[in-house]
């Protein structure tokens, strides 16, 4: 059976065009959810030894909390670790950029702030980070969504958000939730 | 058609696809990694160099924010840090132990089973638990009258000695007539925990083979006054040798009720 080859060469050109077709709607998608909601995939590699965390730097029980350094910047630091967040409610105003960074001593982690676009996954060794705007108030939800064991389902913190008026950081540039 | 007409036929085809999605990588590579951060740095105060090296990953941060930066004196809850090497040899006898441990008896009793009720049992404890407390004792990480001058005369290999020691003896037997039917809610905070307080269960962390942190201590088979003590200890935060407050976090949602029902639970029941 002999087909011409022009006859091939229309149904080639026609499934080229649905499947470019395709994959322009999906890439549409990405873009829009990338520039109109913010949802990007996590942009920082930065490493941290999770056996040590506990014990230097960043990443001790004393440094934890929502910190505003020299220059304003506003950053809330999180340890996630097997079954709770530590602290387990960090204080942020509305409004500004504030960056987010979490680590783990133990096990995969995960988390995302609920009606916002946070949302990322906690890798022992890895320093995860997300800069962000917060347009509502209130207590927003936190919770882990990746498996972590037995206690997993009990995981989960809050994100007090505050108008900007309202969020008074202590003379060391600190912002505790219970501090109000 | 001869096969050399067919790759004729093909060529355009070849050539265009492959301009295309080369075309399409390059334009990518150009945009995502030198014209992106470069402007977002620009905006930022980054400079274009550092802002290249952020986007490729070389550097940490994102090359649209400054990178917030940490001057944190560290203030640890514990010296203790998991090394292979450390939880290797935690799983050693040595003779050295029963040597060590012969300081231990008056007060931990002969076999690791203390008779005053207020002393804990080390018997059938991890090792990796009594490792931690002691070297936690040593280091004034945990404090305590008695046990911080004991913790503080014994070395790093001893401490590692007597911890495998006690760890190999038989837990205190437990009388199944003295077993104590606890409430409900109690079994259930054990088992299940509390979502709405955000309460995980006792055993996610303490139950056998639980898979939560490693230097988690057994609970059961216990002393019930030394449980509470414990418990009431990490909730005013007088004991503060947890990492990241995992057991003060805890208690602090405790009620005394559940306090004292707990540790009853634990120093009773047989079967966890
Ligand atoms: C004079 C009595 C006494 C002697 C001797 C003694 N201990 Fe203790 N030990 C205690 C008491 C009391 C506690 C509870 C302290 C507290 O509440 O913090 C304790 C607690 C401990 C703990 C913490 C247990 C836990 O579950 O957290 C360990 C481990 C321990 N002792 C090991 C030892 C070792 C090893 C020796 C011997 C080198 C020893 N003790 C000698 C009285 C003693
Ligand atoms: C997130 C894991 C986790 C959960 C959940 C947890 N614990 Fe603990 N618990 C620990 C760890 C870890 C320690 C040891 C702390 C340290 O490093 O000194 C501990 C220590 C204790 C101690 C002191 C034991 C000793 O020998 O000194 C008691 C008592 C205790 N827990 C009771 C409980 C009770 C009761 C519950 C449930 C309401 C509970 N724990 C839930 C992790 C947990
Ligand atoms: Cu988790």
């Amino acid at each position: 059976m002999a087909v011409s080859e022009e006859a091939i060469l229309r149904s080639e050109l026609r499934w080229t065009i649905v499947v470019t077709g395709t994959i322009t709607v999906i890439m549409v998608a990405i873009l829009y959810a990338g520039i109109v909601h913010h949802i990007n995939p996590p942009s920082n590699i930065e490493t941290v030894d999770p056996k040590t965390l506990h014990l230097t730097g960043e990443f001790t029980e004393e440094n934890l909390g929502t910190s505003i350094d020299a220059g304003g910047q506003i950053t809330a630091r999180m340890v996630a670790t097997q079954f709770a967040f530590q602290p387990q409610c960090i204080l942020l105003p509305a409004n500004k950029r504030v960056t987010l960074r979490f680590a783990s001593p133990d096990v995969i982690h995960g988390i995302l702030v609920t009606g916002t676009n946070v949302n990322t996954m906690i890798v022992p060794g890895y320093v995860s980070q997300v800069h962000t705007v917060f347009t509502r108030t209130g207590d927003l939800l936190m919770p882990c969504h990746e498996y972590c064991g037995l206690g997993h389902s009990q995981m989960w913190a809050t994100v007090r958000v505050v108008p900007e008026a309202e969020f008074k950081p202590d003379g060391s540039g600190r912002a505790l939730c219970d501090a109000r | 058609m001869k096969p050399a007409d067919l790759d004729d036929l093909d060529r355009p085809w070849r050539t265009w696809a492959s301009l295309i999605i080369g075309g399409m990588l390059a334009f990518s590579i150009v945009m995502g990694f030198v014209v992106i951060p470069v402007v977002q740095g620009y905006g930022a105060g980054i400079d274009p160099f550092t802002a290249i090296c952020r986007a490729v990953g070389l550097v940490p941060g994102s090359p649209s924010t400054r990178q917030p930066t940490s001057a944190a004196k560290a203030e640890p809850t514990t010296q203790v840090a998991w090394s292979t090497q450390l939880l290797r040899t935690l799983s050693r006898p040595t003779d050295m132990g029963a040597v060590v441990a012969e300081g231990c008896v008056a007060c931990h009793g002969q076999r690791g089973i203390a008779s005053d009720p207020q002393n804990p049992n080390l018997a059938g404890q991890s090792a990796v638990a009594i490792y931690k407390q002691l070297h936690d004792y040593k280091t004034g990480s945990r404090a305590n009258d008695i046990m911080t001058p004991i913790a503080q005369t014994l070395e790093e290999n001893q401490i590692r000695a007597v911890s495998v020691h006690f760890a190999a003896a038989n837990r205190r037997s437990l009388d199944p007539t003295t077993a104590e039917v606890v409430d409900e809610d109690i079994v259930r905070l054990v088992e299940r925990g509390d979502p709405a307080r955000a309460l995980p269960a006792c055993n996610s962390c303490h139950g056998f083979s639980a898979g939560g942190p490693i230097e988690t201590p057994t609970l059961s088979h216990q002393n019930r006054e030394y449980l509470a003590r414990q418990l009431r200890a990490f909730r005013d935060s007088s004991r503060r040798n947890d990492i990241y407050t995992r057991m003060r976090s805890v208690s602090a949602k405790l009620t005394d009720r559940e306090i004292n029902r707990l540790a009853e639970f634990y120093a009773t029941t047989l079967q966890y």
